[in-house]
Order: C-alpha cells, then sequence, then structure tokens
C-alpha cells in the first residue's frame, strides 16, 4: 500500500509525561466533555463569544499543534495549521449542525482537511486547496436525503443560487440555519423589517422560479 | 449494486488524509456512491478525533488500547483497535503551548479579528455540486464533489482525447509516479488484454463495463496489479476514475504495438 501514501515525516517529540491543564478552565470546568465543547460552540455561533472560543482554542490549539508537529514536522507551520484550523472553527461555527456533529470530529475534519493540504503545499509548492472537496465539512446532500426528496432539495438549490445575494442570505439563514428573523437582523446588522421585505422578495422569486420550470 | 469495496485499511488512510491526492479523490467518490463506506470513514474519522483530539477523560482510556499505526499496518482496524492514543504525548505538548502566552495571545486576536463567514457564501459552494458535470462524445455525466476543483479547470485537467473508443482526461495530480485520469470507454469499445506493472484503482462511475473476473456497476471500486491480466469491454460505454502507478503494459499479439501509447490511453 506505500505508493499511495503521502510522504510523512517522523515524529520523534518528548512524550515524558506532565498533568493536563487547560489554561483559564481550572475553576470553572475541571473536566471537559463533548457536551462542554458543544455548548462553547454554540456560544460561538450564535454570541460571538470571545471566552467561550478561548477555551476551545486552550482545549483544541496544543492537540492541533501536536498532530501539525508531526505531520508537517516544522513548529513554524504547525502553528499555520493551528492557526488555520481555529480560524475555521471562529468563522464557521454558525455552520455545523450541533444537533448532528460531534465538535470535535469536526474539528478533526478541518484540521485533517488543512493538513492534506499544506502537506501538498509543502511539497508542490503549489496554492491549491482539495481538502474541503474531498472532504465536505457541511453535508448537504446527507440533509436532503433525510427528507427524502434530494431531487427537489437539488433543485432547490439551483434556484436559491439565482436569488440576489442578500434576498439568499435571508433564506437561507431562515430555512437552512433556522435562525428566527430577529436573530438574522442581529447578525446582520438591519432592521427586522428589511429581513421580512428580502424573505418575502426572495420566497416569490423562488416560487415563480419553480412554477416556471415545473408546468 | 456494488459488489467491490475498497479495504478497510484504504478507508481509514482515507479518513485519516494520509493517501494521495489521486486515491483520494477515488476514495471520496466512491463514499459518494456507497453508503455503507461512507459510514466506515466517518467512524474512522470519529475514532481519529478521539485519537488527537482527546477529551481530558478520554486519554486514560484510549492510552490502554493499541496505537493506530500498528493497527494500520497490521492491516487489522477493527472498531476497538482504532480508538488509541497517548496521554503523555498530548499533555507534554499541552504545557509547551502554555509556555508560549504571548504569541498564543496575539495568535487568538487575529483569529477573533475575523469576520464570520456567510452562510450564502458556504452553501454556494455546496450549490455548486449539483451541476458538476463534464461532456464527452456528446455525453453528459455527472461527477462525484471530489471532482470538483479538477474540472472545467484547464491548469488541472486536459480536455478529453483519445483513440478509438477510449478517450481520456487527466488530472494533474502531482502524486509522483501515479497518474489519475477520467477514461471513458464508448458503448462496445474494449481495451486490449493487458496487465499491470504496479497497482491501479478502478472506480466506474457511469455504465458498466465486465472483464473475464466478471461485471461491474457504476460505483463499484477495483484493485488490480501485476497478478491480473483482462480485457475490460463495455456494451453501453462507461465512465471510470483510475489511479495508477506505472503505464499499462500489453500482453497480446498486435496489441503490444500499444505499449509505446500506453501512456495514452491510461
Amino acid at each position: 500500500m506505500q505508493i499511495f501514501r503521502q510522504n510523512q515525516h517522523g515524529s520523534h517529540y518528548d512524550r515524558s509525561s506532565s498533568p493536563i491543564n487547560i489554561k483559564g478552565m481550572q475553576d470553572s470546568k475541571p473536566d471537559i466533555s463533548e457536551e462542554t465543547l458543544r455548548h462553547w460552540l454554540v456560544a460561538v455561533a450564535n454570541h460571538r463569544d470571545k471566552s467561550a472560543f478561548r477555551a476551545l482554542f486552550d482545549h483544541f490549539g496544543p492537540k492541533v499543534r501536536s498532530f501539525g508537529m508531526s505531520r508537517l514536522a516544522q513548529q513554524g507551520l504547525a502553528m499555520d495549521l493551528v492557526q488555520e484550523t481555529l480560524t475555521t472553527v471562529w468563522t464557521k461555527a454558525h455552520l455545523f449542525d450541533t444537533d448532528r456533529g460531534n465538535v470535535s470530529t469536526w474539528v478533526y475534519a478541518i484540521m485533517r482537511n488543512q493538513c492534506f493540504d499544506m502537506l501538498r503545499r509543502v511539497q508542490h509548492n503549489r496554492e491549491d486547496a482539495f481538502g474541503d472537496d474531498i472532504w465536505p465539512l457541511f453535508d448537504v446532500d446527507t440533509h436532503a436525503g433525510d427528507h427524502g426528496d434530494h431531487k427537489l432539495d437539488a433543485l432547490l438549490n439551483q434556484y436559491l443560487s439565482k436569488l440576489p445575494k442578500l434576498q439568499r442570505e435571508v433564506v437561507l439563514g431562515i430555512y437552512l440555519q433556522e435562525l428566527s428573523q430577529q436573530e438574522l437582523a442581529d447578525r446582520l446588522g438591519v432592521p427586522l423589517g428589511t429581513i421580512k421585505s428580502r424573505l418575502r422578495l426572495g420566497l416569490e422569486k423562488l416560487k415563480s422560479l419553480l412554477e416556471k420550470h415545473h408546468d | 449494486m456494488i459488489k467491490h469495496h475498497p479495504s478497510d485499511e484504504m478507508l481509514l488512510a482515507h479518513a485519516a488524509g494520509e493517501t494521495v491526492l489521486g486515491l483520494a479523490i477515488a476514495l471520496s467518490a466512491h463514499c459518494e456512491l456507497c453508503p455503507a463506506c461512507a459510514a466506515k470513514v466517518e467512524h474512522f474519522q470519529h475514532k481519529l478525533a478521539m485519537h488527537h483530539l482527546p477529551l481530558p477523560d478520554q486519554t486514560s482510556e484510549a492510552a490502554r488500547s493499541g496505537a493506530i499505526s500498528e493497527s494500520v499496518s497490521k492491516g487489522s482496524v477493527d472498531q476497538s483497535g482504532v480508538a488509541s492514543g497517548d496521554s503523555a504525548w498530548n499533555s507534554s505538548w499541552d504545557s509547551s503551548w502554555e509556555s508560549q502566552d504571548n504569541s498564543l495571545d496575539s495568535l487568538f486576536d487575529a483569529i477573533t479579528a475575523t469576520p464570520a463567514a456567510s452562510a450564502v457564501e458556504t452553501s454556494a459552494h455546496d450549490c455548486s455540486t449539483v451541476s458538476l458535470a463534464t461532456e464527452v462524445k456528446g455525453f453528459s455525466y455527472s461527477l462525484p464533489k471530489a471532482f470538483r476543483s479538477f474540472v472545467a479547470n484547464p491548469a488541472l485537467a486536459s480536455s478529453w482525447s483519445g483513440i478509438g473508443h477510449v478517450s481520456r482526461m487527466r488530472l494533474d495530480t502531482r502524486d509522483g509516479k501515479a497518474r489519475s485520469s477520467l477514461l471513458h470507454i464508448a458503448a462496445g469499445g474494449e481495451i486490449p488484454e493487458h496487465t499491470h506493472k504496479g497497482q491501479e484503482i478502478t472506480l466506474l462511475l457511469h455504465g458498466h463495463f465486465s472483464d473475464e473476473m466478471g461485471d461491474y456497476a457504476p460505483g463499484d471500486f477495483m484493485v488490480t496489479d501485476a497478478r491480473h491480466q483482462h480485457t475490460p469491454k463495455t456494451l453501453d460505454g462507461c465512465l471510470c476514475f483510475t489511479v495508477v502507478d506505472a503505464p499499462l503494459h500489453f500482453t497480446k499479439g498486435l496489441s503490444k504495438l500499444l505499449n509505446p501509447i500506453g501512456e495514452l490511453i491510461y
């Protein structure tokens, strides 16, 4: 199976033991469970909560760096991996479905995809990114399958892409992310009335697209 | 009905992101067509996550089971064997993480200064998979997501070209010796009997073909090597994705003449 493997660098780092110490969390939460991680991620998703993100940062950061050291074998690259991975966690937390997915597994997938691309970049000096195509981080198809009408969902997706950006943003926020109109107004920094009218216009346009193609 | 699947060893290497790009594309595409293998990869991914990103209460449990690389090299990957870890490994890194607080704070500030990604960008990225397709010999074939960056990007994929029934699109995966291509065989076409110098992965994406060993349906994932000698032919035409680590070696009669152009076909 050798030919299939990307070149891997050996890793021989100090494995001496020391107690686990989660910075800033000693007082309130000595133990971190999947539940705790989920709680932090939701706080980041809904409120851009920096202290919750700091907790995620301190939990995942050293582990991502250690993974990066073993794969990329350079301190600088390992820290790049930390930055890229945690930036994605910060910027896409609200797109992750906390009801379905496991937080650690999601962060692992982000890290693995990023590392795959970084390793190729080191070897080939090219800026292509393939990881997220090969292992999609947000699987809309799975969701569509669960609702039983894959074809219609695919069609809807196609029509959604024809909506003007502002309307699409609102329609997706309400129906895909299941945000309330007020939450969406707060997040986009526009009045509630604007959300309502963008939603109405967006849905009318979708309806006309569907009617046009189904007759 | 998919009858041929990648080995668990390959699926685990895929979940770990440890294969070359061409094989990663083949495995991702197979999983898009095969829910059973997709579930396995998801399972492995979870086990790997627990290994590399353990929760504090998992490290002791993880340390008891065997090392992940061992279970891979033995090819004996099972449900329990994958969950492994080295608690000392992670905790020693946790402590050196602590010692560089200043640079960590500036990294933290840089990250949190980044605005949230809009739902639109991400969804648009996913929506575009709906219409991902390639056209060859007047037929349009939909393609799995893994091909998104390649198809319709002349810098990464050649255009379709070929001789007779066989057309090929080469993907520039930069995987050293391994070459990746989409291969189209028109209805009634066959590839002269040949064996393989190295290993060859074939993923059937559309249509059917058969050889001396059996019939294949869309989603089937085959591994062949020097021990196999076959003459694939297709009645209804087919589209495959292939990864080979050496050019095909033709074995029979006149088709030996094809050896110099074996590289052209695959």
